[in-house]
C-alpha cells in the first residue's frame, strides 16, 4: 500500500515528495507543456496507489528526455531512441517493477520507432508517455515524424514534405492494449488516463500534445503558450473509442482526444511464463510472478 | 573538371564552420544529403536543407542515423555524390554501414562535428575523442581518409576536397571537425566556380558485358557503375571476387580486403596533407590537428619567447597517418608535443613513428573545453629539458587536471 | 528456380517495365545466377537496411524502380519500414515472413527458423499488412510462396503504384543468412493449404493467429502523394522557379496527401 506522498502542508511544494526539488529550476522554457505532463503523471502515481519505490522511469534524449531527472523515483536518462529497449530490460529482469517510459515524439517515434512497434507487438507491460510537440526542440527546431505537412521547421525551411505519424494508429496496429491522447490543457482527463494506464497490464501509450513556444510556435508564428492553449481549447474534440485511423493531426487542424483503445492481450511475461512451463521440466519455476 | 556555377554560392560570408561545410558540399556537386538532427552538427544539415532545393540537391531527414547512412550509400550507387552529417552517438550508430560502404568501395563523405563523449557526453561542447573510432570504428580491415579542418574557411575548402578524394579513391572520407570549429563564426570566401576543381565519378564506360565491378585499375581503384544502366549489378557486403559475387575462400578474402587497404596505402603520399612551420632546426615539434592546432599557436609563441626553438606540424589529413614524415623528423628533433582533446589517441601513432628517437609528450584534455596555451608552452619547456628521449608516451599534467584532481578523483568544489 | 523468384520474374514480365531500371536491395542473399536470370541490379545490404538503402537509390535516381526484399521480420529494419511507408517512398517492399503457426503433434505452435529458437517461440508476429496500412502504404497484399500466379499479379500491379507498396510473402526458410531459394517444401504446402483468399479484407482482421486460417489476398489499393511528389509540390509552391523538380512530376499534380 502506497503512503500519502502529495504534501498538503502549504509551506512546502505539494509535490516535494514526488519531484527532485534539488534539481529545480527545471530546464523547460516558459509556456512549455512538458511540466504539465509531469504534474499529471505525479498526480496519477498518487491516484493509482502505486508505491513510488517500485517505479522506474526511463527517458531518452530531448526536452522530454529530461523528465526522468526531475521525478523522485528510480530514474534512467538513457541514449537517444533507446528508452523502450532499456525499459524492456528492466521489466523482463525484474517483472514486479512498474516501468514507465517518458519521452518525446522524436525520441520514441523517429529513432526509437522500431523499439516502439516491437514493444507493442510483444506487449511488454509498461506505460509509455509520449509528449508530442511536433518538433525536435532540444536541437533547435528540426522536422520530426510528427511535424504536420507543410509546417515549417529548420530542416524543412520550405514546409514539411512528409505526412506525420498518427501515433495512436501506429500503437494500435502494432498491438498496444491501451491508447489515449490528450493535450497539455486537459490536465484532469490526462491525469485520469495516466492513472488508468498505470494500472493496465500490457503496453499502454498515452500521447500528450504539448505546446512548444520556443520552436514550433515561433517558427510557424502560432503565438505564445497561452495562444496555443486557447487553440487546444477551441479545437480539441473528445471522442472516446474513435477508430484510431481517424486521428491524424494536420497543421492547425482539429485534434481528436480521448481514450481509443482499451483491450486485453496476454503480456510478454505471461506468454514467456507459459512457454517456459511447457518447454521446461514441470519441476522448474517460471521466471517472475505468474501473470505479472 | 570545374564546379557547376549553379551550386557554388560565390561570395564573402560571415558564417560558422557547419554552414561552411554545407556550402562546400553543394559546391563539390553533392546531389543528395541524408541527415538526422544532432548537436553540434545540425547547422550543417540545416544549411543544406535551406540552400539545397535551390541548387538541385535533394535532402531528406531520415528516421535515425542508421537510415541516413544507408540512404546515402544507396544514392551513391544510383549515381549521386552524397554526404551525411552527424556527431557523437550518431557517429557510433553509423559504424556498421561505414564498413559496408568501404567494402562496396562507395564514395561518400561523412561530416563528424566531434563533441564530448562517450554516450551523450557533453552535446554542446567540443571533443576530439573520435579520432581512433574514425580509423577503426567498423569491424574488419579497411582504410579511410580523415581530414581535420581548423577554421570555417577550411571547412568549406576541405569539404570540397573530401568529395574529390572520395571519388578518386572510392572510399569513405571523414571530415573530423569539432564543435569549436563547427560553431566558430569567421569570414569565409567562396570563390567562383571556375576556381573550384571537382573530381567526376570514375564511371565505367565500356560494353556492359565487359563490366566487372571490382576489377582494379592501375591505382587499385575500380571503375564505378550506377544502378539502372543495364549492367546487371551484383553488389554485396560479403567478401567478393571481381564480378562482385560472394566467395568465402581465404584467397579471395585476401585479394578483396588487401586492395581496400592498399589502395589508400600506396597512394598515401598523394593524399596526405601537412602544414609545417619552423620545422628546420626545431628542438621541439608540436603535432596537432583541428581546434587544438589553433590553440597550440599561442602556446608555441609563448615557448618561443622563452628562447625555445619550436616548430609546428599540423595534420590536415590525420588518416592515413604520415608515418614517414614523423619518423624522419624524430631523427632531427628532441621531442614531439601533442595537444589533443582526449586522453591519448593520435599521440600513440606519433610515438609509434618516433621509434624512441624523440620524446613524445601528450597534453591531454578531457573535453568540453580547449587547452590552456600555457599548458602547451609548459609541455614544450618540459620536453626540451629532457636529457635523453623518454620512453613511450609521457602524459603532461595540465593545470586543469592538477587543480581538479589533486588528491585523487574527488572533485574539489 | 523457386516459386518466389518465379513470381518476381513473372511479375516484372507482366508489368512490362524495363528490367534495366529495376534494382533489388535485399538483406537475403540471392545467388548470382538468380540475379542474372532476373536481369536486374542487385545489392545485398546489411540486415534490415534494404528499405533505407532503397530510399537512397530512389532519391538518387527517381527513374529507378526499387524492390527491397526484406527477410528479417522487420526486426532490425522495422523503423525504416514504418518511416518509409509514412513518407510514401516509392518502393515495392517484399516482406518474406517465415514466422507462421504450424500444427505440431496436434498443437498450434509458431514456427520460426529453427536455428533461432529450437523450442519454437512464444512471441507473436506482426500483422504486416495492418502495420503497413496504418502507416499509409498505398498497396498491401499477402500471399504464400505457392500462390505464384497471384503473387506475380500483385507484383505487376504494385510496380505500377506510385508510393509504398508492401507484399507479405509467407515462406518458411529464407532468412538473412540463407539463400532465397532455400525453402522447406513440406511447410510451404501446409501454408498453402491452410490459407484462404479474402481480397479487400480490412487488414486489421488479417492477423496470423495460432488458430484459424491464414488470410491472404490484396488488402489495400489507394492513392496518396509520394515523398518525391510532396517534395516537388511543396518546394515549387514556396520557391517557384528557383526550384527545379526532382524526377518526373505525377500526371495530375496538386493532389496533396490524401
Amino acid at each position: 500500500m502506497a503512503t500519502q506522498r502529495i504534501n498538503t502542508n502549504s509551506e512546502i511544494h505539494p509535490m516535494e515528495n514526488l519531484l527532485r526539488m534539488d534539481r529545480m529550476p527545471h530546464i523547460w522554457c516558459p509556456t512549455c507543456g512538458i511540466g504539465l505532463a509531469v504534474t499529471a503523471f505525479a498526480s496519477a502515481l498518487e491516484k493509482a496507489n502505486i508505491d513510488p519505490n517500485n517505479v522506474s522511469i526511463v527517458s531518452g534524449i530531448g526536452c522530454t528526455g529530461r523528465v526522468a531527472g526531475y521525478v523522485k523515483v528510480d530514474s534512467f536518462h538513457t541514449t537517444h531512441g533507446r528508452p523502450i529497449a532499456f525499459a524492456t530490460g528492466i521489466k523482463v529482469a525484474s517483472p514486479k517493477t512498474k516501468v514507465v517510459v517518458f519521452s518525446g515524439d522524436g525520441d520514441l517515434i523517429a529513432i526509437g520507432g522500431n523499439h516502439f512497434i516491437h514493444a507493442a507487438r510483444r506487449n511488454i507491460d509498461m506505460l509509455v508517455v509520449c509528449v508530442n510537440n511536433f518538433i525536435y526542440a532540444m536541437t533547435g527546431g528540426q522536422v520530426a515524424p510528427t511535424t504536420p505537412l507543410a509546417a515549417y521547421a529548420t530542416t524543412s525551411p520550405y514546409g514539411c514534405v512528409e505526412p506525420p505519424f498518427n501515433i495512436p494508429y501506429l500503437a494500435d496496429s502494432s498491438g498496444a492494449v491501451y491508447v489515449a491522447r490528450y493535450t497539455a490543457l486537459h490536465i484532469r482527463r490526462l491525469t485520469n488516463a495516466l492513472t488508468e494506464a498505470l494500472n493496465k497490464k500490457g503496453f499502454s501509450v498515452v500521447e500528450v500534445i504539448s505546446p512548444c513556444g520556443m520552436y514550433y510556435s515561433r517558427i510557424n508564428r502560432l503565438g505564445d503558450g497561452l495562444e496555443m492553449m486557447k487553440f487546444y481549447h477551441d479545437n480539441v474534440e473528445i471522442r472516446h473509442g474513435e477508430d484510431t485511423k481517424n486521428l491524424e493531426i494536420g497543421f492547425q487542424t482539429k485534434i481528436i482526444c480521448g481514450k481509443f483503445v482499451d483491450r486485453e492481450r496476454p503480456s510478454y511475461m505471461e506468454r514467456y511464463n507459459q512457454w517456459l512451463s511447457e518447454v521446461r521440466d514441470s519441476g522448474k519455476r517460471p521466471k517472475g510472478k505468474k501473470g505479472a | 573538371m570545374k564546379a557547376d556555377p549553379k551550386s557554388v554560392l560565390t561570395g564573402v560570408y560571415y558564417i560558422d564552420g557547419d554552414v561552411a561545410a554545407g556550402y562546400g558540399a553543394l559546391a563539390a556537386g553533392c546531389k543528395f544529403v541524408a541527415g538526422y538532427p544532432i548537436t553540434p552538427s545540425t547547422e550543417a544539415f540545416e544549411a543544406v536543407c535551406h540552400r539545397g532545393p535551390k541548387v538541385g540537391t535533394v535532402f531528406i531527414q531520415m528516421e535515425d542515423e542508421l537510415g541516413s547512412i544507408s540512404a546515402i550509400l544507396g544514392a551513391a550507387w544510383s549515381g549521386a555524390k552524397t554526404m551525411t552529417i552527424t556527431s557523437g552517438p550518431g557517429y557510433s550508430l553509423m559504424q556498421d554501414a561505414i564498413g559496408f560502404g568501404a567494402m562496396l568501395e562507395t564514395p561518400f563523405v561523412l561530416l563528424n562535428i566531434q563533441r564530448g563523449g562517450p554516450s551523450t557526453g557533453v552535446p554542446t561542447k567540443t571533443g576530439q575523442a573520435d579520432m581512433m573510432q574514425s580509423r577503426w570504428g567498423s569491424h574488419g580491415d579497411y582504410e579511410v581518409i580523415a581530414i581535420a579542418p581548423d577554421s570555417p574557411q577550411e571547412m568549406f575548402d576541405y569539404t570540397v576536397k573530401a568529395f574529390n578524394l572520395a571519388e578518386k579513391y572510392r572510399c569513405p572520407v571523414m571530415i573530423m571537425s569539432d564543435e569549436c570549429v563547427g560553431h566558430m563564426t569567421e569570414k569565409v570566401v567562396i570563390p567562383e566556380a571556375e576556381k573550384i576543381d571537382v573530381e567526376p565519378r570514375r564511371l565505367f564506360t565500356g560494353k556492359a558485358a565487359d563490366y566487372r565491378p571490382f576489377s582494379p585499375g592501375p591505382d587499385l581503384v575500380p571503375k564505378m557503375a550506377k544502378a539502372g544502366e543495364g549492367l546487371n549489378l551484383y553488389i554485396t557486403g560479403v567478401v567478393h571476387n571481381e564480378n562482385g559475387h560472394p566467395v568465402a575462400d581465404e584467397k579471395y578474402k585476401s585479394a578483396c580486403i588487401r586492395r581496400l587497404v592498399d589502395k589508400i596505402r600506396i597512394n598515401k603520399d598523394k593524399i596526405i596533407e601537412l602544414k609545417e612551420e619552423g620545422i628546420d632546426g626545431a628542438d621541439v615539434i608540436v603535432v596537432s590537428y583541428g581546434i587544438s592546432s589553433r590553440v597550440a599557436v599561442k602556446g608555441v609563441e609563448m615557448a618561443r619567447q622563452k628562447g625555445i626553438k619550436v616548430g609546428t606540424l599540423r595534420l590536415v589529413t590525420v588518416w592515413p597517418f604520415p608515418d614517414d614524415r614523423i619518423n624522419e623528423l624524430a631523427m632531427k628533433t628532441k621531442a614531439f608535443v601533442v595537444p589533443e582533446i582526449n586522453y591519448g589517441q593520435v599521440v600513440y601513432d606519433v610515438a609509434r613513428c618516433a621509434h624512441g628517437h624523440a620524446s613524445v609528450v601528450l597534453v591531454p584534455h578531457g573535453g568540453a573545453g580547449v587547452h590552456n596555451p600555457a599548458d602547451v608552452a609548459d609541455a614544450i619547456e618540459f620536453a626540451v629539458n629532457q636529457e635523453k628521449p623518454m620512453e613511450g608516451v609521457h602524459e603532461f599534467k595540465t593545470r586543469l587536471e592538477k587543480s581538479v584532481f589533486e588528491g585523487g578523483f574527488k572533485l574539489k568544489e | 528456380m523457386n516459386s518466389i523468384i518465379e513470381a518476381i520474374n513473372k511479375g516484372i514480365e507482366q508489368s512490362g517495365l524495363d528490367r534495366n531500371k529495376i534494382s533489388i536491395p535485399s538483406d537475403i542473399p540471392f545467388e548470382p545466377e538468380t540475379v542474372k536470370s532476373l536481369g536486374v541490379d542487385y545489392f545485398q545490404v546489411p540486415r534490415g537496411r534494404a528499405i533505407a538503402f532503397g530510399s537512397g537509390l530512389k532519391l538518387g535516381n527517381p527513374e529507378l524502380k526499387i524492390i527491397p526484399v526484406v527477410g528479417d521480420l522487420m526486426t532490425l529494419g522495422g523503423n525504416h519500414f514504418v518511416h518509409g511507408t509514412r513518407r510514401n517512398m516509392e518502393l515495392l517492399v517484399l516482406c518474406i515472413n517465415s514466422f507462421v503457426y504450424h500444427k505440431v503433434a496436434g498443437k498450434s505452435v509458431p514456427v520460426v527458423t529453427e536455428a533461432f529458437s529450437p523450442y519454437s517461440t512464444f512471441e507473436e508476429p506482426f500483422n504486416f499488412p495492418h502495420l503497413g496500412n496504418s502507416c499509409g502504404a498505398v498497396y498491401t497484399a499477402r500471399w504464400t510462396a505457392l500462390h505464384t500466379a497471384e503473387l506475380a499479379k500483385s507484383i505487376a500491379e504494385a510496380l505500377h503504384k506510385r508510393g509504398m507498396s508492401m507484399i507479405e510473402i509467407l515462406a518458411p526458410g529464407p532468412s538473412y543468412y540463407r539463400y532465397v531459394t532455400d525453402l522447406d517444401s513440406e511447410l510451404l504446402q501446409f501454408y498453402f493449404e491452410n490459407s484462404t483468399v479474402k481480397n479487400d479484407e480490412d487488414p486489421r482482421n488479417a492477423a496470423i493467429t495460432a488458430d484459424g486460417k491464414i488470410i491472404v489476398g490484396k488488402f489495400t489499393d489507394k492513392e496518396r502523394a509520394t515523398f518525391i511528389d510532396s517534395y516537388n509540390i511543396q518546394h515549387t509552391k514556396i520557391l517557384g522557379d528557383a526550384f527545379t523538380p526532382h524526377g518526373s512530376l505525377p500526371e495530375k499534380t496538386g493532389g496533396g496527401n490524401g
